[in-house]
């Protein structure tokens, strides 16, 4: 008898444990991460889902950004689309604008969590955010720096990478006649980010009217009047001397880096992962150059991706997706996701843990992003880049760049050209958004 | 394999006659029924043959119909809907979530036929497409003609040609754009001991060049199937005619094969300008996504490109619409100046 009542107990025991399991609320998150990256990230959604009960967030690889953004389009217009996606930096305006997304902040509030909004790095916080408040969740933010192979400069007599353009070219010049190496640099595959957009921001260059698009659709860009121009000569004058090199498609500029071919590097931090694993060299990295004549250099921009929310589901899957964007924004994952992949933390609370943890002591390389994100006051050059249609205004750039490249155009000609085409991409952004605000009712 | 070739090949050509005949059948319309007793005698077999058809359909509409459906639902929903809607498309500026959609005529063409990246990517593709298609049908003839002087070893011979039919276009173009790397590539570095400044990553030229002789590679075989088949339909009689008069193997391909080949080389010529235009995304994605400068950025590939990268749904469906009418007016034009100069009767 009383075995029996411990077995029906036993029983309603398993369903009472059972019951909160069936009760979790899963939600979807679509992303663009792929090899490590996409690892760590199936990591992280599962550190969340085991922490709590509740809620079960989905992660789904769904290819690349551009596949990602035209999956959650096609999603979007079908009436399905998933809870969240990662998006790339360069669809802000356009998931912005897009009516279709809820604002993260005002999300997250609504749910009570508390998030300080405040404390997220000044160019993440201001790439992100529209008039004080957080559009989307910083997930994956990365910046350009330099990364160089020791046992080259060391060979030519220098301890590190010049912090100027002109001295850097002296020396990439020096390893070159001196035989170390056959290719001083390599083009970097996103050069128009990193040599041409985060140039513009650190050496306080400004890219386009209005603050850089910040006040207003009506944004147009300048980049043909500044040092942009010669930045681009300088560019096509290291391919002609053979100082530099391009890896083009079917090879990666980082193969070229990793292999001890190149002897330096313009990519992303986020490639630590990468770099560490793959390279057969001696490397090291350092902050971007600038110009001899722009003393002190600006704060570089970001790159990579946020989470944004869309529009069109119950509210219980809203408490999940807010609790799982507060989960994101903690500094202890902050700190995990920022050592499991080379992208940086994204909060001061969450960089100073690392620091306190002595993280940077043994990777010195992975805090120079950050150093070089908040370093100084970010001014209407360096807070980051307001463009509609981004990506097309970037391929018609990179086309006039490759133009030069090819020896068809003079630098300030394909400049002048690329202005022109990118303005007239930015009028038609304008005509379409013209007059709507973004979302800021509440889900 | 080169048994049922020829056999299929034979095959496909059979229904096109008959069809023939039936068409002038059912245009001799009521009275047909009528007569067919009447003149029993003298058109019995074409008339049985006929008649025999007709009687497995049964009578009325019904059953051909039926049969008909899969691929009428077929055409609907992968032809007729998306062209509709690319053609609604193309005359509006809408945001990608669809969500401000406005009516702006023809200012997506209109913005088009300004562009200079639009006029270059149809200068692109013209050279693109008729380069392919010379160096395909000149390589497939060539292969042809070898074939058909070899003696032993031909069936491993033609299977060898056949394979790259069967790789898909990215491992191609990723295959290409690697033997052709300046920095790594084996053909590349022999091109550069040669003296030549190979770099299709640079040169807008070499870029062309590149992805012109890996999109004929990939198609040689297509071209190459057919003409070994035509050449087995020419007359040996005829060959041998010729042989005992004189002429050389090249002299009898050359005047005799080839102009029999006509109908052949013409169905190709066409086929060839379609795959160009509309096929060769996948090696273009593969070997240059579209550059150097927009070298190698043709028509099809600025549709994907505009539409998927960029997001300009107007655009892009607008470039499809005009993309549709220059196959179809190259196609047009093909058979109003080609076809009376080829010569069907084989």
């Amino acid at each position: 008898m009383g075995r029996k009542v411990a077995f029906i107990a036993a029983m309603f025991g398993a369903l009472a444990l059972a019951g909160p399991a069936q009760a979790r609320v899963e939600v979807q998150w679509w992303h663009a991460m792929s090899g490590v990256l996409a690892d760590r990230l199936n990591e992280l959604v599962e550190k969340f889902n085991t922490s709590q009960d509740k809620y079960t967030v989905v992660a789904v690889a769904k290819g690349n950004y551009d596949e990602v953004t035209n999956g959650v389009i096609a999603a979007y217009r079908a009436k399905r689309p998933p809870e969240m996606v990662q998006i790339a930096e360069r669809g802000y305006m356009t998931m912005l604008l897009s009516g279709a997304v809820v604002p993260v902040q005002d999300l997250i509030e609504q749910k009570g969590y508390k998030v300080d909004f405040s404390d997220f790095i000044k160019p993440v916080a201001s790439f992100w955010s529209y008039k004080g408040r957080m559009s989307a969740m910083p997930f994956n933010s990365s910046t350009p720096i330099f990364w160089y192979n020791k046992d080259h400069f060391q060979k030519a007599g220098f301890d590190k990478p010049a912090d100027t353009w002109q001295e850097l070219e002296s020396q990439l010049y020096t390893i070159k006649s001196k035989g170390i190496s056959e290719c001083g640099t390599v083009l970097p595959g996103d050069f128009y980010w990193s040599l041409l957009e985060n140039y513009s921001a650190i050496n306080n260059q400004p890219y386009g009217t209005l603050a850089n698009g910040f006040d207003g659709l009506g944004t147009e860009f300048v980049y043909n009047k500044t040092k942009v121009v010669s930045q681009v000569a300088r560019l096509k004058k290291w391919l002609d001397d053979g100082v530099m090199q391009i890896a083009g498609q079917g090879f990666s500029p980082e193969q070229l880096f990793t292999s001890g071919r190149c002897s330096t590097f313009v990519n992303s931090t986020a490639s630590h992962g990468n770099i560490e694993r793959n390279a057969t060299i001696n490397w090291s990295a350092t902050f971007l150059p600038h110009e001899s004549d722009i003393n002190p250099p600006l704060n570089s921009t970001i790159g990579g991706g946020a989470i944004w929310v869309l529009k069109g589901h119950t509210p219980e899957r809203y408490e999940a997706v807010a609790a799982f964007l507060n989960f994101v924004a903690q500094p202890e994952t902050q700190v995990w996701w920022h050592g499991a992949t080379g992208y940086v933390p994204a909060t001061n609370r969450a960089y100073a843990l690392a620091r306190e943890r002595g993280y940077y002591k043994d990777h010195p390389t992975r805090e120079i992003a950050v150093l070089q994100l908040s370093r100084g006051t970010p001014n209407e050059n360096s807070r980051g880049f307001r463009f509609g249609n981004f990506v097309q205004t970037m391929l018609a750039q990179r086309q006039e760049v490759e133009a030069v490249l090819a020896g068809q155009k003079q630098p300030q000609q394909a400049m002048d050209d690329a202005v022109k085409r990118g303005n007239e991409i930015l009028r038609q952004f304008e005509k379409l958004n013209a007059g709507k605000t973004p979302e800021t009712e509440r889900p | 394999m080169t048994l049922r070739l020829s056999l299929s090949w034979r095959d496909a050509r059979a229904p096109v006659l008959q069809r023939k005949h039936g068409g002038g059948q059912s245009k001799a319309g009521p009275g047909a029924v009528v007569g067919r007793s009447r003149v029993s005698g003298k058109a019995r077999r074409p008339a049985q043959e006929a008649g025999l058809k007709r009687a497995n359909f049964g009578d009325g509409p019904g059953l051909p119909t039926l049969l008909l459906l899969p691929q009428l639902l077929i055409l609907l929903f992968f032809f007729f809907i998306p062209a509709l809607r690319a053609l609604t498309q193309s005359v509006l500026l809408s945001d990608p979530f669809g969500t401000t959609v406005q009516f702006v005529w023809f200012d997506n063409f209109k913005t088009l036929f300004a562009s200079s990246e639009y006029r270059q990517s149809i200068a692109v593709t013209f050279w693109f497409t008729v380069a392919q298609n010379v160096l395909t049908l000149g390589s497939a003839l060539v292969l042809a003609f070898a074939t058909d002087r070899i003696v032993r070893g031909r069936s491993v011979y033609r299977t060898i040609i056949l394979l790259p039919y069967a790789i898909a276009p990215a491992i191609a173009g990723i295959l290409w754009a690697f033997l052709f790397n300046p920095a790594v590539g084996p053909l590349a570095q022999m091109l550069h001991r040669l003296g030549i400044a190979w770099d299709p990553n640079l040169n807008p030229n070499d870029a062309l060049i590149l992805v012109t002789l890996a999109a004929s590679w990939k198609h040689i075989c297509y071209d190459y199937i057919f003409l070994v088949v035509g050449l087995l339909a020419v007359p040996v009689s005829l060959m041998e005619a010729a042989a005992v008069d004189g002429a050389g193997p090249i002299r009898r391909f050359v005047s005799i094969a080839l102009p029999m080949l006509g109908p052949t080389i013409f169905f190709l010529t066409v086929m060839n300008f379609i795959y160009g235009f509309f096929e060769t995304f996948a090696i273009i994605d593969a070997v240059t996504k579209g550059g150097p400068a927009g070298a190698t950025n043709i028509l099809v590939y600025k549709v994907f490109v505009d539409g998927f990268v960029n997001l300009d749904l107007g655009s892009s469906a607008a470039q499809s619409v005009l993309l549709m009418s220059f196959a179809l007016i190259c196609t047009l034009l093909q058979f109003r100046y080609f076809d009376r100069k080829v010569n069907y009767g084989v």
